[in-house]
């Protein structure tokens, strides 16, 4: 049975990606609903050398509606987004849905779970995660011969 | 259709002020209406309280935000958004009352409170019977 998921769930990250590439294609057009994904939170994640600097976009979210879990190299982000809907108002427009979450993403190397720094700041979560000793990049001199 | 593409490219071109022009998206955002006020929910994620303008001239209401800070360094391994800035407009009544507009950001989402003239809100006429 899982067996069965990891196969189709694969075929749905390739249809993901293609999706992703092809959403790309229209970058800059103003327009809302023109993003890269439908996922929440929107992320970007850098390699920088040293450690993986994770940003993710988590508008009306404060510290205590978000969870970071880091397993191995899996960095995993969830919560609950509420939406503030006073009674009484007829609604004409209605683009922030609430829902609750959950997103994980493989890091390409293996991460250093004791060296993870996470703050949030006007909406957005940023995560600094330190890659293993064993994958840090290193310096070899070139000594003339 | 070759005509629209055109224009899609072009239009960069017809701003007289395009050397300053970044790029932008436009927020999502809730528009909520009781007889008393107009409600507008956006989200702003990265924008300070500084770096946003909210202008209202005649009835286009503009809700401008600068994301400051200097690019990501190192090597994009996922890239979901870009980090631009937002501008979005909308066609408000003219019956907003000015000067009791009334906008907060918090966690980079905007309230922005929209009150009606009071002459302007909508009345039940009462009718007498004779």
């Amino acid at each position: 049975m899982i067996g069965y998921f990891t196969d189709l769930d694969r075929n749905f990250e390739l249809m993901n990606q293609l999706r992703r590439r092809l959403d790309r294609v229209f970058e800059g057009v103003d327009e809302p609903g023109w993003w890269s994904t439908d996922q929440f939170p929107r992320t970007n994640i850098y390699d920088t050398g040293k450690a993986f600097l994770v940003r993710a976009e988590v508008p009306g979210l404060t510290d205590k509606e978000v969870t970071l879990t880091l397993t191995q190299d899996v960095l995993t982000i969830s919560g609950e987004r509420k939406v503030e809907l006073p009674e009484g108002y007829s609604v004409h427009r209605r683009e922030r849905l609430p829902m609750q979450f959950s997103r994980s993403f493989a890091l390409p190397a293996k991460a250093d779970a004791e060296k993870v720094n996470a703050t949030i700041k006007d909406g957005v979560l940023t995560v600094t995660v330190e890659k293993a000793a064993e994958v840090q990049p290193k310096q070899i001199s070139v000594r003339n011969a | 259709m070759a005509d629209q593409h055109k224009n899609v490219v072009r239009r960069e071109q017809t701003h007289a002020e395009d050397v300053n022009e970044r790029p932008a998206v436009a927020p999502r955002v809730d528009v909520l209406e009781n007889e008393n006020e107009i409600l507008l929910f956006a989200d702003l994620p990265g924008v300070s309280a500084q770096d946003l303008r909210i202008d209202l001239e005649k009835e286009r209401l503009t809700i401008e935000a600068r994301r400051s800070g200097s690019p990501e360094q190192g090597t994009e391994l996922l890239a979901e958004y870009r980090p631009a800035d937002y501008r979005r407009t909308f066609l408000v009544p003219r019956s907003i009352e000015r000067d009791k507009i009334d906008a907060e950001l918090k966690a980079g989402v905007l309230k922005l409170r929209l009150p009606r003239a009071d002459a302007l809100k909508p009345r039940s006429i009462p009718i007498r019977a004779s």
